[in-house]
Protein backbone atom coordinates (compact mmCIF):
# COMPACT_ATOMS: atom_id res chain seq x y z
CA UNK A 1 0.00 0.00 0.00
CA UNK A 2 2.82 2.40 0.43
CA UNK A 3 2.86 3.48 -3.17
CA UNK A 4 -0.68 4.37 -2.84
CA UNK A 5 -0.06 7.04 -0.31
CA UNK A 6 2.67 8.31 -2.63
CA UNK A 7 -0.18 8.38 -4.99
CA UNK A 8 -2.76 10.83 -3.01
CA UNK A 9 -0.05 13.13 -2.73
CA UNK A 10 0.69 14.17 -6.69
CA UNK A 11 -0.73 17.24 -7.10
CA UNK A 12 -3.61 17.22 -9.84
CA UNK A 13 -2.78 18.41 -13.15
CA UNK A 14 -6.40 20.10 -13.97
CA UNK A 15 -7.30 23.21 -12.02
CA UNK A 16 -9.56 23.27 -9.19
CA UNK A 17 -13.08 22.42 -10.26
CA UNK A 18 -16.14 24.59 -10.16
CA UNK A 19 -17.06 23.32 -6.17
CA UNK A 20 -20.63 22.31 -6.00
CA UNK A 21 -21.79 23.81 -2.34
CA UNK A 22 -21.52 22.01 0.74
CA UNK A 23 -18.64 19.66 -0.12
CA UNK A 24 -17.39 19.69 3.46
CA UNK A 25 -20.32 17.26 3.54
CA UNK A 26 -18.18 14.78 2.01
CA UNK A 27 -14.92 14.78 4.94
CA UNK A 28 -16.83 16.25 7.54
CA UNK A 29 -18.30 12.63 9.07
CA UNK A 30 -14.91 11.14 8.31
CA UNK A 31 -12.77 13.67 10.59
CA UNK A 32 -15.79 13.28 13.39
CA UNK A 33 -15.34 9.52 13.30
CA UNK A 34 -11.57 10.01 13.88
CA UNK A 35 -11.80 12.59 16.26
CA UNK A 36 -14.43 10.79 18.40
CA UNK A 37 -13.16 7.11 18.23
CA UNK A 38 -9.06 7.89 17.37
CA UNK A 39 -8.09 11.08 18.66
CA UNK A 40 -9.96 11.12 22.05
CA UNK A 41 -9.00 7.99 23.32
CA UNK A 42 -5.33 8.42 22.46
CA UNK A 43 -5.50 11.57 24.57
CA UNK A 44 -7.47 9.62 27.13
CA UNK A 45 -4.74 7.14 26.83
CA UNK A 46 -2.42 9.46 27.98
CA UNK A 47 -3.76 11.26 30.28
CA UNK A 48 -5.17 7.88 32.20
CA UNK A 49 -1.02 7.16 32.12
CA UNK A 50 -0.86 10.17 34.52
CA UNK A 51 -3.92 8.91 37.23
CA UNK A 52 -4.09 7.29 40.39
CA UNK A 53 -4.83 3.59 40.61
CA UNK A 54 -6.26 3.40 43.89
CA UNK A 55 -6.75 -0.34 45.57
CA UNK A 56 -10.05 -0.95 44.50
CA UNK A 57 -11.69 0.42 41.39
CA UNK A 58 -9.77 0.76 37.86
CA UNK A 59 -8.47 4.86 38.56
CA UNK A 60 -9.04 8.08 40.95
CA UNK A 61 -8.50 11.41 38.80
CA UNK A 62 -5.52 12.58 40.80
CA UNK A 63 -2.53 13.68 38.84
CA UNK A 64 0.55 11.00 39.53
CA UNK A 65 3.94 9.85 38.27
CA UNK A 66 4.13 6.76 39.97
CA UNK A 67 3.11 5.15 36.99
CA UNK A 68 5.72 6.01 35.08
CA UNK A 69 8.20 5.29 37.88
CA UNK A 70 6.89 2.10 38.14
CA UNK A 71 7.15 0.99 35.09
CA UNK A 72 10.56 2.46 34.45
CA UNK A 73 12.59 1.23 37.39
CA UNK A 74 11.41 -2.39 36.98
CA UNK A 75 13.91 -3.95 35.07
CA UNK A 76 11.84 -6.67 33.53
CA UNK A 77 9.88 -4.15 31.88
CA UNK A 78 13.38 -2.97 29.95
CA UNK A 79 14.45 -6.83 29.74
CA UNK A 80 11.08 -7.54 27.81
CA UNK A 81 11.68 -3.97 25.89
CA UNK A 82 15.02 -5.28 24.90
CA UNK A 83 13.56 -8.49 23.57
CA UNK A 84 10.92 -6.96 22.02
CA UNK A 85 13.02 -4.71 19.95
CA UNK A 86 15.70 -7.08 19.08
CA UNK A 87 13.38 -9.55 17.45
CA UNK A 88 11.59 -7.15 15.47
CA UNK A 89 15.76 -5.54 14.23
CA UNK A 90 15.83 -9.21 12.97
CA UNK A 91 12.82 -9.54 11.58
CA UNK A 92 13.50 -6.67 9.76
CA UNK A 93 16.78 -7.68 8.73
CA UNK A 94 15.56 -10.86 7.27
CA UNK A 95 12.91 -9.70 5.63
CA UNK A 96 14.56 -7.46 3.42
CA UNK A 97 17.14 -9.82 2.75
CA UNK A 98 14.44 -12.30 1.25
CA UNK A 99 11.86 -9.76 0.35
CA UNK A 100 14.73 -7.36 -1.91
CA UNK A 101 15.07 -10.42 -4.45
CA UNK A 102 11.46 -10.50 -4.66
CA UNK A 103 10.91 -7.45 -5.40
CA UNK A 104 13.73 -7.18 -8.13
CA UNK A 105 12.60 -10.08 -9.83
CA UNK A 106 8.95 -8.77 -9.69
CA UNK A 107 10.22 -5.81 -11.38
CA UNK A 108 12.01 -7.45 -13.98
CA UNK A 109 9.37 -10.15 -14.68
CA UNK A 110 7.34 -9.67 -18.07
CA UNK A 111 3.61 -8.22 -17.49
CA UNK A 112 1.53 -11.37 -17.73
CA UNK A 113 4.19 -13.20 -15.04
CA UNK A 114 4.00 -9.86 -12.67
CA UNK A 115 0.34 -10.29 -12.54
CA UNK A 116 0.41 -13.69 -11.24
CA UNK A 117 3.41 -12.93 -8.77
CA UNK A 118 1.61 -10.41 -7.81
CA UNK A 119 -1.45 -12.70 -6.45
CA UNK A 120 1.53 -15.08 -5.05
CA UNK A 121 2.73 -11.79 -2.65
CA UNK A 122 -0.62 -10.61 -1.92
CA UNK A 123 -2.53 -13.71 -1.46
CA UNK A 124 -0.55 -14.05 1.99
CA UNK A 125 -0.48 -10.79 3.10
CA UNK A 126 -4.97 -10.86 2.59
CA UNK A 127 -4.51 -14.44 5.00
CA UNK A 128 -5.20 -14.00 8.50
CA UNK A 129 -2.90 -13.46 11.14
CA UNK A 130 -4.06 -16.68 13.25
CA UNK A 131 -4.01 -18.92 10.14
CA UNK A 132 -0.59 -18.22 9.59
CA UNK A 133 0.50 -19.07 13.07
CA UNK A 134 -1.13 -21.80 13.13
CA UNK A 135 0.63 -22.72 9.72
CA UNK A 136 3.87 -22.21 11.90
CA UNK A 137 2.36 -24.41 14.90
CA UNK A 138 1.99 -27.50 12.26
CA UNK A 139 5.05 -26.89 11.19
CA UNK A 140 7.44 -26.02 14.02
CA UNK A 141 6.15 -28.67 16.28
CA UNK A 142 7.11 -31.49 17.95
CA UNK A 143 5.37 -33.55 15.21
CA UNK A 144 6.17 -31.03 12.36
CA UNK A 145 7.69 -31.35 9.48
CA UNK A 146 10.64 -29.50 10.71
CA UNK A 147 11.63 -31.35 13.26
CA UNK A 148 10.23 -34.81 11.56
CA UNK A 149 13.03 -33.63 8.82
CA UNK A 150 15.88 -32.65 11.21
CA UNK A 151 15.64 -36.43 13.05
CA UNK A 152 15.29 -37.96 9.65
CA UNK A 153 18.88 -36.33 8.49
CA UNK A 154 20.57 -35.11 11.02
CA UNK A 155 18.91 -37.20 14.38
CA UNK A 156 19.01 -34.14 16.03
CA UNK A 157 15.24 -32.27 17.24
CA UNK A 158 14.63 -28.93 16.29
CA UNK A 159 11.50 -27.84 17.99
CA UNK A 160 11.36 -24.08 17.50
CA UNK A 161 7.83 -23.55 19.25
CA UNK A 162 8.39 -21.46 22.30
CA UNK A 163 11.52 -20.21 21.34
CA UNK A 164 12.47 -16.49 20.01
CA UNK A 165 13.95 -18.12 16.20
CA UNK A 166 10.10 -19.19 15.83
CA UNK A 167 8.53 -16.01 16.57
CA UNK A 168 11.27 -14.40 14.47
CA UNK A 169 10.60 -17.01 11.82
CA UNK A 170 6.87 -16.59 12.06
CA UNK A 171 7.11 -13.04 11.74
CA UNK A 172 9.43 -12.57 8.61
CA UNK A 173 6.85 -14.95 6.70
CA UNK A 174 4.05 -12.35 7.83
CA UNK A 175 6.15 -9.24 6.67
CA UNK A 176 7.53 -10.87 3.93
CA UNK A 177 4.85 -9.35 1.46
CA UNK A 178 4.61 -5.78 2.96
CA UNK A 179 8.70 -5.26 2.34
CA UNK A 180 8.55 -7.02 -0.99
CA UNK A 181 5.86 -4.43 -2.48
CA UNK A 182 7.62 -0.88 -0.66
CA UNK A 183 11.32 -2.19 -2.05
CA UNK A 184 9.40 -2.76 -5.52
CA UNK A 185 7.44 0.07 -5.30
CA UNK A 186 11.17 2.03 -5.49
CA UNK A 187 13.04 -0.55 -8.44
CA UNK A 188 9.59 0.27 -10.63
CA UNK A 189 10.54 3.84 -10.70
CA UNK A 190 13.74 3.46 -11.81
CA UNK A 191 14.64 3.97 -15.31
CA UNK A 192 15.85 1.31 -17.87
CA UNK A 193 17.69 3.69 -19.24
CA UNK A 194 20.09 4.62 -16.26
CA UNK A 195 21.07 1.14 -15.77
CA UNK A 196 21.46 0.89 -19.56
CA UNK A 197 24.23 3.67 -19.54
CA UNK A 198 26.09 2.29 -16.62
CA UNK A 199 26.37 -0.58 -18.45
CA UNK A 200 27.76 1.12 -21.77
CA UNK A 201 29.92 2.79 -19.49
CA UNK A 202 31.76 -0.72 -18.54
CA UNK A 203 29.78 -1.53 -15.28
CA UNK A 204 29.20 -5.21 -14.68
CA UNK A 205 26.39 -6.58 -13.34
CA UNK A 206 27.47 -6.38 -9.86
CA UNK A 207 28.87 -2.96 -10.34
CA UNK A 208 25.54 -1.59 -11.59
CA UNK A 209 23.59 -3.29 -8.41
CA UNK A 210 25.93 -1.64 -5.93
CA UNK A 211 26.09 1.60 -7.79
CA UNK A 212 22.91 1.99 -9.60
CA UNK A 213 20.34 0.25 -8.50
CA UNK A 214 21.01 -0.37 -4.62
CA UNK A 215 21.13 3.50 -4.03
CA UNK A 216 17.73 4.27 -6.13
CA UNK A 217 15.95 1.35 -4.10
CA UNK A 218 16.42 2.95 -0.87
CA UNK A 219 14.04 4.92 -0.08
CA UNK A 220 11.40 1.81 -0.91
CA UNK A 221 14.33 -0.20 1.01
CA UNK A 222 13.70 2.89 4.41
CA UNK A 223 10.00 2.82 3.95
CA UNK A 224 9.54 -0.95 3.89
CA UNK A 225 11.69 -1.34 7.30
CA UNK A 226 10.13 1.30 8.66
CA UNK A 227 6.44 -0.29 8.17
CA UNK A 228 8.30 -3.91 9.06
CA UNK A 229 9.48 -2.66 12.23
CA UNK A 230 6.68 -0.91 13.41
CA UNK A 231 4.19 -3.72 12.77
CA UNK A 232 7.12 -6.11 14.33
CA UNK A 233 7.49 -4.47 17.33
CA UNK A 234 3.57 -4.50 17.72
CA UNK A 235 2.43 -7.54 17.24
CA UNK A 236 0.85 -9.73 19.51
CA UNK A 237 -0.56 -12.65 17.71
CA UNK A 238 2.47 -14.35 16.37
CA UNK A 239 4.71 -14.03 19.56
CA UNK A 240 1.59 -15.28 21.74
CA UNK A 241 0.93 -18.33 19.30
CA UNK A 242 4.72 -19.13 18.72
CA UNK A 243 6.23 -18.17 21.59
CA UNK A 244 4.03 -20.77 23.77
CA UNK A 245 3.66 -18.25 26.96
CA UNK A 246 7.93 -19.27 26.71
CA UNK A 247 8.55 -15.64 25.47
CA UNK A 248 6.62 -12.34 26.89
CA UNK A 249 6.82 -9.20 24.52
CA UNK A 250 5.94 -5.82 25.18
CA UNK A 251 2.35 -6.03 23.40
CA UNK A 252 1.84 -9.11 25.37
CA UNK A 253 2.79 -7.28 29.18
CA UNK A 254 0.56 -4.31 28.17
CA UNK A 255 -2.43 -6.75 27.65
CA UNK A 256 -1.68 -8.44 30.42
CA UNK A 257 -1.51 -5.72 32.79
CA UNK A 258 -4.87 -4.29 31.49
CA UNK A 259 -6.58 -7.75 30.90
CA UNK A 260 -5.24 -9.87 33.38
CA UNK A 261 -4.70 -7.28 36.47
CA UNK A 262 -6.81 -4.08 35.52
CA UNK A 263 -4.62 -1.75 35.96
CA UNK A 264 -5.02 1.07 33.22
CA UNK A 265 -3.05 3.60 34.28
CA UNK A 266 0.24 1.27 34.46
CA UNK A 267 -1.01 -0.39 31.10
CA UNK A 268 -1.18 3.00 29.60
CA UNK A 269 2.21 4.75 31.03
CA UNK A 270 3.69 1.49 29.63
CA UNK A 271 2.32 1.69 26.09
CA UNK A 272 3.32 5.58 26.24
CA UNK A 273 7.00 3.91 26.75
CA UNK A 274 6.55 2.09 24.53
CA UNK A 275 5.63 4.15 21.98
CA UNK A 276 8.11 6.78 22.67
CA UNK A 277 11.03 4.27 22.40
CA UNK A 278 9.85 2.74 19.28
CA UNK A 279 9.70 6.37 17.58
CA UNK A 280 13.37 7.29 19.20
CA UNK A 281 14.66 4.21 17.40
CA UNK A 282 12.97 5.00 14.19
CA UNK A 283 14.58 8.57 14.72
CA UNK A 284 17.88 7.13 15.10
CA UNK A 285 16.93 5.13 12.16
CA UNK A 286 16.25 7.55 9.74
CA UNK A 287 18.47 10.13 10.68
CA UNK A 288 20.92 7.00 10.08
CA UNK A 289 19.48 6.51 6.91
CA UNK A 290 19.34 9.67 5.99
CA UNK A 291 22.89 10.44 6.18
CA UNK A 292 23.89 7.09 4.27
CA UNK A 293 21.98 7.98 1.18
CA UNK A 294 23.59 11.37 1.20
CA UNK A 295 26.86 9.82 0.68
CA UNK A 296 25.45 7.03 -1.88
CA UNK A 297 23.95 10.15 -3.69
CA UNK A 298 25.64 11.09 -7.51
CA UNK B 1 27.66 -14.72 -16.67
CA UNK B 2 24.30 -12.92 -16.57
CA UNK B 3 22.90 -16.22 -17.65
CA UNK B 4 24.18 -17.64 -14.09
CA UNK B 5 23.10 -14.58 -11.98
CA UNK B 6 19.92 -14.94 -13.71
CA UNK B 7 19.38 -18.74 -12.78
CA UNK B 8 20.73 -18.13 -9.10
CA UNK B 9 18.40 -15.31 -8.91
CA UNK B 10 15.22 -17.34 -10.16
CA UNK B 11 16.15 -20.09 -7.48
CA UNK B 12 16.47 -17.47 -4.60
CA UNK B 13 13.23 -16.59 -5.65
CA UNK B 14 11.58 -19.50 -5.71
CA UNK B 15 12.22 -20.68 -2.53
CA UNK B 16 11.62 -17.35 -1.02
CA UNK B 17 7.57 -17.50 -2.84
CA UNK B 18 7.84 -21.26 -1.41
CA UNK B 19 8.83 -20.53 2.25
CA UNK B 20 6.02 -17.63 1.93
CA UNK B 21 3.27 -20.27 0.48
CA UNK B 22 4.49 -23.97 2.14
CA UNK B 23 2.89 -22.91 5.36
CA UNK B 24 -0.37 -22.33 3.94
CA UNK B 25 -0.38 -24.97 1.10
CA UNK B 26 0.69 -27.61 4.71
CA UNK B 27 -3.08 -25.74 6.65
CA UNK B 28 -5.16 -26.36 3.87
CA UNK B 29 -3.39 -29.98 3.04
CA UNK B 30 -4.18 -30.85 6.82
CA UNK B 31 -7.62 -29.92 6.72
CA UNK B 32 -7.93 -32.45 4.53
CA UNK B 33 -6.44 -35.37 6.49
CA UNK B 34 -8.73 -38.31 7.63
CA UNK B 35 -6.61 -39.32 10.99
CA UNK B 36 -7.71 -37.74 14.19
CA UNK B 37 -4.70 -35.85 14.68
CA UNK B 38 -3.30 -32.62 13.05
CA UNK B 39 -0.08 -34.86 11.18
CA UNK B 40 1.85 -34.02 8.47
CA UNK B 41 1.76 -35.86 6.06
CA UNK B 42 -2.21 -36.31 6.15
CA UNK B 43 -2.83 -39.78 6.94
CA UNK B 44 -5.46 -39.96 3.61
CA UNK B 45 -7.89 -37.60 2.23
CA UNK B 46 -11.15 -37.08 3.76
CA UNK B 47 -13.97 -34.41 4.48
CA UNK B 48 -15.20 -35.24 8.20
CA UNK B 49 -13.49 -32.67 9.69
CA UNK B 50 -14.88 -29.91 7.89
CA UNK B 51 -18.07 -31.42 8.35
CA UNK B 52 -16.99 -31.58 11.50
CA UNK B 53 -16.39 -27.77 12.00
CA UNK B 54 -19.58 -26.65 10.29
CA UNK B 55 -20.82 -28.97 12.84
CA UNK B 56 -19.02 -26.88 15.74
CA UNK B 57 -21.62 -24.36 17.17
CA UNK B 58 -18.99 -22.07 18.31
CA UNK B 59 -17.44 -21.94 14.87
CA UNK B 60 -20.93 -21.46 13.06
CA UNK B 61 -22.25 -18.78 15.44
CA UNK B 62 -18.65 -16.84 14.97
CA UNK B 63 -18.17 -17.32 10.90
CA UNK B 64 -22.22 -15.95 10.82
CA UNK B 65 -20.96 -12.60 13.41
CA UNK B 66 -17.78 -11.76 11.29
CA UNK B 67 -19.33 -11.83 8.39
CA UNK B 68 -22.34 -9.54 9.43
CA UNK B 69 -19.32 -7.50 11.56
CA UNK B 70 -17.54 -7.18 7.65
CA UNK B 71 -20.46 -6.23 5.90
CA UNK B 72 -21.23 -3.65 8.20
CA UNK B 73 -17.84 -2.22 8.27
CA UNK B 74 -17.31 -2.45 4.44
CA UNK B 75 -20.74 -0.58 4.11
CA UNK B 76 -20.07 2.06 5.63
CA UNK B 77 -16.22 2.63 5.18
CA UNK B 78 -16.86 2.28 1.67
CA UNK B 79 -19.51 5.15 1.91
CA UNK B 80 -17.06 7.63 4.24
CA UNK B 81 -14.13 6.34 2.51
CA UNK B 82 -14.88 7.23 -0.94
CA UNK B 83 -16.54 10.80 -0.37
CA UNK B 84 -13.01 11.20 2.10
CA UNK B 85 -11.17 10.54 -1.12
CA UNK B 86 -13.32 12.99 -3.47
CA UNK B 87 -13.22 15.61 -1.07
CA UNK B 88 -8.95 15.08 -0.71
CA UNK B 89 -8.28 14.85 -3.94
CA UNK B 90 -10.35 17.12 -5.19
CA UNK B 91 -11.46 20.28 -3.23
CA UNK B 92 -8.50 20.01 -0.64
CA UNK B 93 -5.88 21.99 -1.64
CA UNK B 94 -3.88 23.11 1.34
CA UNK B 95 -5.22 20.69 3.18
CA UNK B 96 -4.14 17.69 1.72
CA UNK B 97 -1.34 16.40 3.00
CA UNK B 98 -3.32 16.74 6.56
CA UNK B 99 -6.00 15.41 5.50
CA UNK B 100 -4.34 12.24 3.59
CA UNK B 101 -2.20 12.17 6.96
CA UNK B 102 -4.89 12.00 9.54
CA UNK B 103 -7.20 9.32 7.56
CA UNK B 104 -4.36 7.32 7.60
CA UNK B 105 -3.26 7.53 10.70
CA UNK B 106 -4.85 4.36 11.84
CA UNK B 107 -2.88 2.32 9.83
CA UNK B 108 0.32 3.86 11.04
CA UNK B 109 -0.26 3.39 15.38
CA UNK B 110 -0.10 -0.31 16.35
CA UNK B 111 -3.38 -1.72 16.08
CA UNK B 112 -2.98 -3.36 19.55
CA UNK B 113 -2.08 0.00 21.26
CA UNK B 114 -5.33 1.42 19.04
CA UNK B 115 -7.21 -1.52 20.60
CA UNK B 116 -6.42 -0.93 24.05
CA UNK B 117 -7.36 2.90 23.81
CA UNK B 118 -10.43 2.28 22.64
CA UNK B 119 -11.28 -0.54 25.24
CA UNK B 120 -10.38 2.58 28.01
CA UNK B 121 -12.51 4.65 26.20
CA UNK B 122 -15.56 2.40 25.87
CA UNK B 123 -15.38 1.22 29.37
CA UNK B 124 -14.68 5.04 30.97
CA UNK B 125 -17.26 7.05 28.52
CA UNK B 126 -20.15 3.41 29.62
CA UNK B 127 -20.22 3.24 26.03
CA UNK B 128 -19.42 -0.18 26.73
CA UNK B 129 -17.99 -3.35 24.36
CA UNK B 130 -21.46 -5.32 24.70
CA UNK B 131 -22.77 -5.90 21.38
CA UNK B 132 -21.47 -5.18 18.10
CA UNK B 133 -20.84 -2.27 18.44
CA UNK B 134 -17.32 -1.45 20.12
CA UNK B 135 -16.10 -3.78 17.54
CA UNK B 136 -17.95 -1.92 14.53
CA UNK B 137 -16.10 1.26 15.48
CA UNK B 138 -12.86 -0.27 16.14
CA UNK B 139 -12.75 -2.12 12.47
CA UNK B 140 -14.41 0.92 11.15
CA UNK B 141 -11.24 2.81 12.02
CA UNK B 142 -8.42 0.51 10.26
CA UNK B 143 -10.26 -0.64 7.31
CA UNK B 144 -11.35 3.08 6.29
CA UNK B 145 -7.76 4.09 5.40
CA UNK B 146 -7.68 0.99 2.52
CA UNK B 147 -10.86 2.29 1.02
CA UNK B 148 -9.74 6.28 1.00
CA UNK B 149 -6.26 5.14 -0.49
CA UNK B 150 -7.57 2.83 -2.97
CA UNK B 151 -10.43 5.27 -4.20
CA UNK B 152 -7.49 8.04 -3.68
CA UNK B 153 -5.08 6.54 -6.01
CA UNK B 154 -8.40 5.95 -8.76
CA UNK B 155 -9.39 9.20 -8.79
CA UNK B 156 -5.71 10.64 -9.24
CA UNK B 157 -5.05 9.04 -12.19
CA UNK B 158 -8.49 10.19 -13.46
CA UNK B 159 -8.67 12.02 -16.83
CA UNK B 160 -11.16 15.36 -15.30
CA UNK B 161 -11.97 16.35 -18.86
CA UNK B 162 -14.44 13.77 -19.26
CA UNK B 163 -16.44 14.67 -16.45
CA UNK B 164 -15.82 18.84 -17.10
CA UNK B 165 -17.36 18.25 -20.66
CA UNK B 166 -20.54 16.35 -19.22
CA UNK B 167 -20.73 19.25 -17.19
CA UNK B 168 -20.24 21.54 -20.22
CA UNK B 169 -23.24 19.70 -22.14
CA UNK B 170 -25.44 20.78 -19.34
CA UNK B 171 -24.85 18.14 -16.31
CA UNK B 172 -25.14 19.05 -12.89
CA UNK B 173 -21.79 18.45 -10.63
CA UNK B 174 -23.71 15.00 -8.93
CA UNK B 175 -25.44 13.93 -12.49
CA UNK B 176 -21.93 14.23 -13.93
CA UNK B 177 -20.40 12.63 -11.06
CA UNK B 178 -23.10 9.73 -10.77
CA UNK B 179 -22.87 9.31 -14.72
CA UNK B 180 -19.45 9.82 -15.61
CA UNK B 181 -16.97 9.79 -12.63
CA UNK B 182 -18.25 6.70 -10.67
CA UNK B 183 -18.59 4.32 -13.53
CA UNK B 184 -14.95 5.29 -13.92
CA UNK B 185 -14.04 4.58 -10.77
CA UNK B 186 -16.06 1.98 -10.10
CA UNK B 187 -13.06 -0.65 -9.95
CA UNK B 188 -11.22 0.91 -7.12
CA UNK B 189 -14.70 1.75 -4.74
CA UNK B 190 -15.03 -2.08 -5.34
CA UNK B 191 -11.23 -3.02 -4.68
CA UNK B 192 -11.83 -1.30 -1.37
CA UNK B 193 -14.79 -2.64 -0.04
CA UNK B 194 -12.88 -5.85 -0.88
CA UNK B 195 -9.98 -4.41 1.45
CA UNK B 196 -12.17 -3.44 4.45
CA UNK B 197 -14.04 -6.77 3.60
CA UNK B 198 -11.51 -8.65 4.32
CA UNK B 199 -9.56 -5.85 7.12
CA UNK B 200 -12.45 -6.57 9.26
CA UNK B 201 -13.36 -10.43 8.53
CA UNK B 202 -9.62 -11.00 9.27
CA UNK B 203 -8.72 -8.49 12.35
CA UNK B 204 -7.21 -9.85 15.19
CA UNK B 205 -5.57 -7.06 17.71
CA UNK B 206 -8.50 -4.57 18.22
CA UNK B 207 -11.35 -7.55 18.11
CA UNK B 208 -8.77 -9.03 20.94
CA UNK B 209 -9.91 -6.04 23.00
CA UNK B 210 -12.94 -5.57 22.33
CA UNK B 211 -14.96 -8.67 21.96
CA UNK B 212 -18.09 -9.12 24.50
CA UNK B 213 -19.38 -12.22 25.64
CA UNK B 214 -21.72 -14.51 22.55
CA UNK B 215 -19.75 -11.93 19.82
CA UNK B 216 -17.07 -13.47 18.87
CA UNK B 217 -15.17 -12.87 15.52
CA UNK B 218 -14.15 -15.59 13.91
CA UNK B 219 -10.01 -15.65 14.20
CA UNK B 220 -10.74 -14.78 17.89
CA UNK B 221 -12.85 -18.41 18.16
CA UNK B 222 -10.04 -20.08 16.19
CA UNK B 223 -6.98 -18.48 18.22
CA UNK B 224 -9.31 -19.46 22.07
CA UNK B 225 -10.02 -23.02 19.75
CA UNK B 226 -6.22 -23.38 19.42
CA UNK B 227 -5.20 -22.92 22.73
CA UNK B 228 -7.29 -26.12 24.01
CA UNK B 229 -7.20 -28.39 21.14
CA UNK B 230 -5.35 -28.95 18.31
CA UNK B 231 -6.86 -30.71 15.48
CA UNK B 232 -7.60 -30.72 11.94
CA UNK B 233 -11.42 -28.64 12.13
CA UNK B 234 -9.34 -25.94 13.17
CA UNK B 235 -7.35 -26.26 9.84
CA UNK B 236 -11.17 -26.63 7.90
CA UNK B 237 -11.78 -23.34 9.17
CA UNK B 238 -8.32 -21.85 8.42
CA UNK B 239 -8.96 -23.26 4.80
CA UNK B 240 -12.42 -21.70 4.27
CA UNK B 241 -10.47 -18.35 5.84
CA UNK B 242 -7.78 -18.56 3.30
CA UNK B 243 -10.11 -19.66 0.70
CA UNK B 244 -11.93 -16.17 0.91
CA UNK B 245 -8.92 -14.02 1.12
CA UNK B 246 -7.48 -15.63 -2.23
CA UNK B 247 -10.80 -15.25 -4.01
CA UNK B 248 -10.48 -11.25 -2.62
CA UNK B 249 -7.04 -11.16 -4.48
CA UNK B 250 -8.13 -12.64 -7.56
CA UNK B 251 -11.46 -10.37 -7.36
CA UNK B 252 -9.33 -7.13 -6.66
CA UNK B 253 -6.79 -8.34 -9.90
CA UNK B 254 -9.79 -8.88 -12.04
CA UNK B 255 -11.50 -5.35 -11.38
CA UNK B 256 -8.07 -2.84 -11.25
CA UNK B 257 -5.44 -5.13 -11.32
CA UNK B 258 -3.21 -5.51 -7.96
CA UNK B 259 -0.91 -2.98 -9.70
CA UNK B 260 -2.94 -0.51 -8.54
CA UNK B 261 -3.33 -1.25 -5.02
CA UNK B 262 0.43 -1.45 -4.73
CA UNK B 263 2.28 1.13 -6.87
CA UNK B 264 0.41 3.03 -9.04
CA UNK B 265 1.12 5.28 -12.41
CA UNK B 266 3.69 3.31 -13.86
CA UNK B 267 1.41 0.46 -15.77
Amino acid sequence: MAGVQAAVTERPRVAAPRRFPWVQVLIVPTLLFLLVFFAVPYLNMVRMSFLLKPAEGPYLPQFTLANYARALFDPFNWKILRNTFWYSILTTVITLVLGYPIAYHLTQATPKRKRWLLVLIISPLLVSVVVRGFAWLILLGRVGLVNQFMQWAAGTELILIGTPEGIVVGLVHVFIPFMALSIAGSLQNISPDVVQAARSLGAGPWQRFWRVIWPLSLPGVLAGSVLVFVLAVSSYVIPIMLGASNVLVMPMLIVQTLLDTFNWPLGSALSMIFFGLTATILAVYLKLMGRSMRWTAP
Amino acid sequence: MKRRGGLLLTIVVALIYLFLLVPIVIVILSAFNSGNFLRFPPEGFSLRWFVKAAQTGPFVRSFEFSLRLAALVTVVTTILGTMAAIFTVRYSRRFRDMLRLAIVAPLQFPAILTGIALLIFFLATGIGTRGMRALFIGHTLVALPYVFLTVAAVLVGFDRSLEEAARSLGAGPLVAFWKITLPIVKGGVISGALFAFITSFDQFPISLLLVSVGNTPLPIQLFDYLRFSFDPAAAAVSTVSVLMSVAIVLLIDRLVGLHAITWTGHR
